[in-house]
């Protein structure tokens, strides 16, 4: 018989802070379960019409380092940086067994790259533009809080009730490294990698996460993957046969990096045709004919090897392909993840109330479980 | 388009959550104390009585088994005295030194820059709304420093908290870091990310140096260049000293000078203050050079703000505020002092925070004694908690399923979960 700490209901005032926070919200139906996370969906006890996401971090049995660098990071950064295209943390509490919670907006559309992938849907050069833009000005806001994201990628790339692109995952943010601050290249997903990073350049900044963006741009114009590979070495490759291989000359200092191959020295590489010179205007023009001379301008100064030459989130903004025609559609004219009758219906079933064209409370309450937590 | 550096920092949870007004840090401090006060008193008396009661039912029992809170039982349990509890003053003497003592453990594991200046935010955010008489601050500060490290370093790797425990002392497992990480989170209210004012100096120090090589391009009063950096070349050595003609690589050094006295004041005694709950980063860092030289400061900061402008006076006043928040520290005085008076004063400092120290050994709260064991009890308490709601549970489980069922049937099945 121990004297039970936890019985007597005397909490210090951090307790009671947490458990207020954590009463302010009443957890509902499941949304889904990933290695890392539980969703559930919520909604404020005083006012059930806002409803959010709760992702429930899952303890790793695996690590035994405490609360894990992921679940650190993204406490860290998303608290700080309130965006209209950055997925909102709208608060934390810690649950009773100790897993750390994390109220998130929801954004119930799907993402960018179940929105490629999905051939029922139909959309224009002009809605391109309008989603890059959207990411454009996440990723922009996130630099001017000197926060590097690392991780920008299709499925990073949410989509709201509304349609707006919501910037989420964290997990791998960092702040802008003080001058000379060595930092990790095993970072972004392989397929968004820029060549600097591959190259193993360990200073990199914010124009790395615009080649990011650059690659799923590609990826909405083409319906496709755009840079895939199976190791870095690969994506090495796939980087130069589609955009030649960089030189001295047209990125200065690039013969420097630890990784880096020189065209003449790379033929006894397999599968390497990789001795290219700089691809041509006219080449970009043809590659992404859908965005109109302006967007293939734009997407080749996000897809621009040299990180010095490469658009950062600030020249992103100022580019001309904004203002030009086609304008960027409207976010609620854009067309949204979950087309086809069935799947709009299924979406429509868990996750109708935040469906504007769709009556709201009936569907909630039909579908939250109010028992829970 | 443009956000301005103070945008930024308003929306930082550093100024929504951790900026105060003296007055309301006050009252905090003073609230946190009452509140844990009342919960010492009425913990060591519940477990007096429990005592009492357990040597009347078992008489038989020659030595008494202490199952209350483990070997570490304070005496204050076994003593019949009135519980002497700490003021808010004097736990924040307590809290002070331990943060004195991070300073020493960072510069003893040669933790990068960042990890010891965070570290001293978390402590001092952290015991604003607990007391170290619920939490002790040995046991706390071993594991915000962890903390630190994982949030300043974790992008360099892996922390593994192994290690970490080998090099923080005699007797301390990973258990004994990682138990109170939840309580501390709470604490913190989960902001992480601290605002130092490290940078700010830097990108000063270096806008300086533009304006001496005549590169500068900020504001500048309608001032060109090579104007301003004829100015910056007369700078006076004191306030009100005559302007002279100072070579320019005279004025280089004393920039470089300015610079490191300032980070050094910045590092060593500004973050044993309460500057970070009173002012911004860039105030801070102001005030700093200013301590370290005045004119320099004022030239710079003319020239971003002219003296007429209508919130210079009030600008001024908050810098010269800070100025004296950080430059009254015990530790910015002994700069002044000849080493034989530093050390007097030292000597009967280290006395009090002493005799402090074994004061709170006295008035700690039973129930969090054990951090370790008080956290496995409630990761157990947890589960036990869900194991008695689980009938209750079942019922609302199988209801909802009743319930996806029949809106499946409606809808037909669901498609998202198996194309994943």
């Amino acid at each position: 018989m121990t004297s039970s700490a936890t019985a007597d209901g005397g909490q210090d005032l951090a307790e009671q802070m947490n458990d207020a926070v954590r009463e302010k919200f009443v957890m509902g139906g499941f949304l889904g379960e990933g290695t890392y996370a539980m969703v559930h969906k919520a909604h404020y006890r005083h006012d059930p019409s806002q409803v959010f996401a709760v992702k429930k971090i899952k303890l790793n049995a695996e690590y035994h380092n405490g609360i894990a660098p992921d679940a650190i990071r993204e406490m860290q950064f998303l608290s700080e940086l309130t965006h209209p295209n950055i997925l909102k943390l709208i608060d934390v509490f810690s649950s009773k067994d100790q897993n750390l919670s994390f109220v998130l907006e929801l954004a119930p559309r799907g993402d960018l790259e179940k929105l490629w992938k999905n051939k029922d849907i139909t959309y224009t050069a002009a809605d391109i533009k309008a989603w890059t833009n959207m990411l454009c000005q996440g990723i922009w806001f996130c630099h001017e809080n000197f926060v590097l994201h690392r991780d920008i990628k299709g499925s990073n790339a949410l989509i709201a009730a509304d349609g707006t692109i919501k910037l989420a995952d964290f997990g791998l943010a960092r702040r802008f490294a003080d001058p000379g601050t060595r930092m990790t290249t095993q970072m972004i997903t392989r397929m968004y990698r820029p060549l600097e990073l591959l190259y193993g350049c360990s200073h990199y900044g914010g124009t790395a996460d615009m080649w990011s963006i650059g690659v799923v741009m590609a990826e909405l114009v083409k319906r496709d993957w755009y840079l895939g590979s199976e190791t870095d070495i690969q994506q090495v490759s796939v980087i130069c046969e589609k955009f030649g291989t960089p030189t001295e000359e047209t990125w200065p200092g690039v013969s420097a990096l630890p990784y880096y191959v020189a065209p003449e020295k790379q033929n006894n590489m397999v599968g390497t045709t990789a001795n290219r010179i700089a691809r041509p205007r006219s080449w970009w023009r043809q590659e992404f004919m859908l965005l109109g001379d302006d967007g293939a301008e734009f997407i080749k100064g996000l897809l621009t090897l040299d990180p010095q030459k490469r658009f950062n989130s600030r020249r992103a903004l100022e580019d001309k392909y904004w203002t030009n025609m086609p304008r960027p559609t409207k976010k609620e004219n854009l067309p949204k993840e979950g087309g086809g009758e069935k799947a709009v219906g299924d979406d429509l079933k868990r996750k109708g109330g935040e469906t504007p064209t769709n009556g709201r409370a009936d569907k909630v309450a039909r579908k939250l479980d109010f028992g829970a937590m | 388009m443009q956000l301005t550096e103070d945008d930024l920092y308003r929306s930082s949870t550093q100024f929504r959550k951790w900026s105060f007004t003296a007055q309301q840090l006050h009252a905090q401090r003073q609230k946190t104390n009452l509140s844990a006060t009342e919960r010492v008193k009425a913990n060591v008396a519940r477990v007096r009585a429990q005592r009492a009661q357990q040597a009347a039912d078992s008489d038989s029992i020659s030595s008494g088994v202490d199952n209350c809170s483990g070997a570490s039982t304070p005496n204050v349990v076994t003593s019949a005295v009135e519980v002497n509890c700490l003021t808010a003053e004097e736990e924040l003497k307590i809290v002070n030194d331990f943060c004195e003592r991070a300073i020493a453990l960072g510069t003893h594991n040669n933790f990068p820059s960042p990890v010891v200046p965070t570290c001293i935010q978390y402590m001092r955010r952290f015991y604003l709304y607990n007391s170290p008489m619920t939490y002790h601050v040995n046991i706390i500060l071993r594991t915000i420093m962890y903390l630190a490290t994982k949030v300043e370093l974790c992008t360099v790797g892996h922390i593994n908290v192994g290690p970490f425990a080998e090099g923080a002392g005699r007797n301390v497992t990973t258990e004994s870091i990682l138990a109170p990480e939840y309580v501390i989170m709470q604490g913190l209210r989960y902001n992480l990310d601290v605002r130092h004012p490290f940078r700010g100096v830097k990108a000063g120090n270096m806008e300086m140096l533009e304006i001496l090589h005549g590169k500068y391009q900020g504001p500048s009063q309608g001032l060109k260049a090579a104007e301003v950096q004829a100015q910056m070349l007369q700078i006076p050595m004191k306030v009100n000293g005559p302007a002279m003609k100072m070579p320019a690589n005279k004025v280089e050094e004393r920039i470089h000078q300015a610079y490191s006295t300032a980070t050094q004041t910045l590092r060593n005694v500004a973050v044993l203050t309460d500057a970070y709950f009173l002012y911004t980063p860039s105030q801070i860092w102001l005030a700093a050079h200013l301590l370290a030289d005045e004119p320099l400061t004022l030239f710079y900061l003319n020239l971003k703000v002219p003296p007429s402008h209508p919130t210079y006076p009030k600008l001024l006043t908050t810098l010269r505020n800070c100025a004296t928040l950080i430059s009254s520290h015990r530790l910015y005085v002994y700069n002044t002092l000849p080493q034989a008076e530093k050390d007097a004063r030292e000597a009967i400092h280290q006395a009090e925070v002493k005799k402090l120290v074994q004061k709170l050994k006295n008035c700690r709260d039973p129930d969090k004694v054990d951090l370790v064991k008080l956290n496995q009890a409630q990761k157990r308490d947890a589960v036990e908690g869900g194991a008695l709601e689980e009938s209750k549970a079942k019922r609302r489980k199988v209801a909802r399923e009743t319930y996806e069922n029949e809106a499946d049937a409606f809808w037909g099945p669901e498609l998202a979960n198996k194309a994943e």
